[in-house]
């Protein structure tokens, strides 16, 4: 060998690694080379500390015979120790427990299906299950007991297994044999030995696979109050139970669930369902179980309540007015839009009006590490109350709603809104079902209403808008209009008018609108109009009937001012206008002598003129108004008194 | 294979407490020295060897080679490593090192102190801290790495027994103690003696 020998090469021939062949050739190089021999002893060196570590251990003969005595206990059930990073093995038990339900679910429906059929057709069974001859319409039922029988066989035969592979332990201690079969028997029974169920309750699941699997949503409902961020979710949830004690988990990880509001009820079987307890397990975050004591063995229909955040809801409207912009057709709608984390599919969607009051946030509550300090109080979460609301301090619905059919032909058509009123809040009810998935928002129809009867209003005020006129659309939430079944919620409105006679639409305006409760009018303020005008203009202005003090100087003046207003309507409308005039004092007269317009003292120091336009035409009218100043006030308070003006 | 082991298997496969408990007397202790130096932790290494038991408890009908030997430290190599897993953060742990104090550590602890008492405070202190690079070079290695290296150096396993054990040929131990090794030379302190 010419070259050096690597590490790797000392390394393999030191602790015998290669072939005898390579290990003589290294030997004899070794021989010959004093480097290679210097490496060596210094890897030696090296590896020698490992026998630091090598000393002898010793275990007492009493430790030895207690582990033989505790490991060779009967066959117990494994404990697997639930990890929430094991995420691969909890995908494995849930297909498991997916497919174990499937299992049972057939055999329990194919079980309630052979007494029905045995009643109905008692002749088609022999005593011992064999199908007799009896013509082709027996053949389907027939196939059905066939395929139960089928069914039955791998379960039976995987537990005929276990058992024959428990018995193999225990074949010649019959005690030992025993107490295995009790062991199994629980296995089986879940936790009831011989048809009982014990009193003490489990303090923890054994393992995760002991786990009741939550299945998915038979329907779910979303109560959203919008002013909070707090939506109580109901759904229901076929639970398949077996008698004796069950462990029910429930996870809200990446969701905004509230864990503290977390109530759990059976709708049926109750006298012999019971939930015992929730339990929040140490170091498993975002997850709760239930423990729930059953008499029965099957399928029980559950409601799960909680609050959570996330979801939020807003009104919006349309209105188109018509040509002769008399009439409006207006149509609501209500976004929703979930953030919750949770896809809601199927779910039935109310949303409350209304302001709540909340002691904590749903939002910081979700978002806490262990929901430990708040505990769920008794009483809370009744089948068609409101669970949770007196803990949150929230007035929430009192009735369940009424139960809506979805018909799959009208999926497409347009979901009503069912309005309720609770006190101070109301309830309103979209028609069917909606899937709201997380992260995606839903517009839904509220209502549709045609032919509302509307003012269309011009209004100028200098005070309020400067030298522009606003334009004004007016309706009343009343009967007589249409509306009035219910307040309106608060929301943005877009008013659209018809353009042509092809029924083209022009964007006229937009504005938000407060909530309008019933019979209440509300005037749309749709922004300034450029096709009316208003100019006022001073035409003259004097000062008279001068007083003086007893030094002299000037105590009170009477200002006389004469305005000329000019409005201009170049629409091809007629249009209404109210024209608001304020004077700065609450002492003032007007001299106005127009017959064919209205003149009202509006306030204490406005006055407000009302016009009709005929369309494309202009009308000047002029007014004057005396002002009172320092003691000419008491001057026309004696007018007043005397009657002589208004 | 012993024909005592044999027999104590088909005992124990009959019920019989007594041969188990002879099992456990004869392998227990060298099953423990295993995976106390597996798990670098004493505790942690009574529970597996527990657990072991419990697994040949379970599936001694099941075993039908010749070495019973090999089997059992199969059933123990697949605790561990099952356990390593589960625990990234293992810390292999001296033997004698204060921190780790059960009962009977302690009294190896002292034992063992007698028995360094010859040795001057500050050789003791470099002596420790040696062990201490010892013991994180072999905790860096991945898992069958430090399997190999155990049964093999410290079990004293052939490496056939090595790969009867780990379930591969003789080429893949051999294999695995080279890189063990290779890694070792580069973290492991330099001090005089000879190999063993």
């Amino acid at each position: 060998m010419n070259r050096h020998l690597t590490e790797k090469e000392l390394i393999e021939y030191q602790f015998e690694l290669v072939s005898d062949s390579r290990a003589k050739k290294a030997a004899e190089h070794l021989k010959e080379c004093s480097l290679c021999r210097e490496h060596l002893q210094q890897l030696n060196r090296k590896f020698a500390s490992l026998d630091l570590l090598s000393e002898k251990i010793t275990v007492s003969n009493e430790w030895l015979a207690k582990v033989a005595e505790q490991t060779s206990q009967p066959v117990q059930r494994r404990i697997i120790p639930f990890r929430k990073s094991a995420w691969l093995s909890a995908a494995a038990a849930v297909l498991v427990m997916g497919a174990l339900f499937l299992l049972v679910d057939n055999l329990s429906k194919r079980e309630a299906k052979k007494p029905e059929f045995a009643k109905e057709h008692p002749s088609l069974l022999a005593p011992n299950g064999a199908r007799r001859d009896t013509g082709q319409e027996s053949r389907p039922v027939a196939g059905d007991i066939k395929l139960e029988e089928k069914a039955k066989v791998p379960a039976a035969d995987a537990l005929g297994k276990i058992a024959a592979e428990t018995e193999a332990f225990v074949f010649a201690l019959p005690q030992e044999k025993a107490r295995v079969a009790k062991g199994l028997k629980m296995i089986e029974g879940g936790g009831v030995v011989e048809g009982e169920i014990p009193e003490q309750p489990p303090f923890a699941p054994a393992s995760a696979i002991e786990l009741v699997t939550l299945p998915r949503r038979e329907n779910v409902q979303l109560t959203i109050y919008n002013s909070a961020d707090l939506t109580l979710v109901r759904e229901r949830r076929n639970l398949t139970l077996k008698k004796g004690w069950n462990w029910l988990q429930f996870m809200w990880a990446n969701t905004l669930i509230d864990p503290t509001s977390l109530v759990l009820e059976p709708l049926e079987q109750k006298d012999k369902v019971r939930i015992e307890q929730l339990v929040f397990p140490a170091r498993l975050r975002e997850l709760g179980r239930w423990l729930i004591r059953s008499e029965i063995s099957g399928q029980v229909p559950f409601e799960i309540t909680y609050f959570t955040s996330g979801l939020a809801w807003r009104a919006f409207y349309m209105g188109t007015l018509a040509k002769d912009e008399k009439t409006m057709r207006l149509e609501g709608y209500v976004r929703v839009d979930n953030n919750s984390g949770d896809d809601y599919e199927n779910a039935q969607t109310r949303v409350i009006v209304g302001q709540v009051h909340l002691l904590d946030q749903i939002a910081e509550l979700a978002r806490r590490q262990y929901p430990y300090d708040r505990p769920i109080l008794e009483g809370l979460g009744e089948p068609g109350g409101t669970p949770g609301g007196d803990v949150l301090g929230v007035l929430a619905p009192t009735e369940a709603p009424a139960a809506v059919v979805l018909d799959e032909a009208l999926e497409l058509a347009p979901k009503e809104i069912k309005k309720e009123g609770l006190s101070e809040y109301f309830l309103y009810t979209i028609e069917g079902t909606e899937t709201i998935p997380d992260k995606w928002g839903k517009r839904l129809l509220s209502f549709e209403t045609d032919d509302i009867p509307v003012k269309s209003l011009y209004k100028y005020d200098e005070e309020r808008w400067g030298t522009e006129t606003i334009r004004f659309v007016a309706f009343t939430n009343d009967e007589k209009r249409n509306l009035g079944q219910t307040p309106i919620p608060d929301g943005d409105v877009k008013i659209y008018s018809q353009a042509d006679d092809l029924g083209y639409l022009s964007y006229v305006g937009g504005t938000g609108i407060k909530y309008i409760p019933v019979n209440e009018e509300v005037e749309l303020n749709l922004g300034s109009a450029r096709l009316v005008t208003v100019e006022p203009k001073l035409m003259d202005f004097k000062t008279e009937n001068y007083l003086f003090d007893s030094k002299g100087n000037i105590s009170g003046w009477d200002e006389v001012q004469t305005w000329q207003i000019e409005v201009t309507n170049t629409r091809i409308l007629p249009i209404e206008i109210e024209i608001t005039r304020g004077f700065g004092t609450a002492y003032w007269q007007m001299k106005f002598d127009e017959k064919d317009i209205s003149y009202e003292k509006y306030d204490v120091t406005h006055a407000r003129f009302k016009l009709h336009l005929e369309p494309r035409s202009k009308r000047t009218y002029e007014y004057t108004v005396r002002t009172y100043q320092g003691e000419r006030e008491q001057a026309l308070t004696e007018l007043m008194r005397k009657g002589v003006t208004k | 294979m012993d024909n005592t082991d044999r027999n104590l298997i088909d005992a124990h496969c009959q019920g019989s407490k007594t041969a188990f408990a002879e099992l456990v007397r004869r392998y227990g202790e060298g099953l423990f020295g295993y995976l106390i130096r597996m798990s670098g932790n004493r505790d942690q290494a009574e529970d597996l060897v527990q657990e072991t038991f419990k697994r040949v408890h379970e599936k001694a009908h099941t075993f039908r080679g010749t070495q019973l030997k090999s089997w059992l430290f199969t059933i123990a190599t697949r605790v561990a490593i099952d356990s390593l897993r589960k625990r990234k953060h293992l810390r292999l742990v001296s033997l004698n090192q204060q921190a780790d104090c059960s009962d009977e550590a302690c009294e190896q602890l002292e034992t063992l102190a007698v028995a360094d008492n010859s040795c001057e405070p500050s050789q003791e202190v470099v002596l420790n801290e040696q062990k201490e690079q010892v013991r994180q070079a072999i905790e860096s290695l991945p898992a069958r790495q430090r399997a190999t290296l155990v049964l093999a150096y410290y079990q004293e396993l052939s490496y056939r027994e090595v790969a009867e054990v780990l379930g591969c040929s003789v080429g893949t131990v051999k294999a695995q103690m080279s890189r063990a090794l290779r890694t070792l030379a580069q973290k492991l302190p330099d001090i005089a003696g000879d190999i063993k």
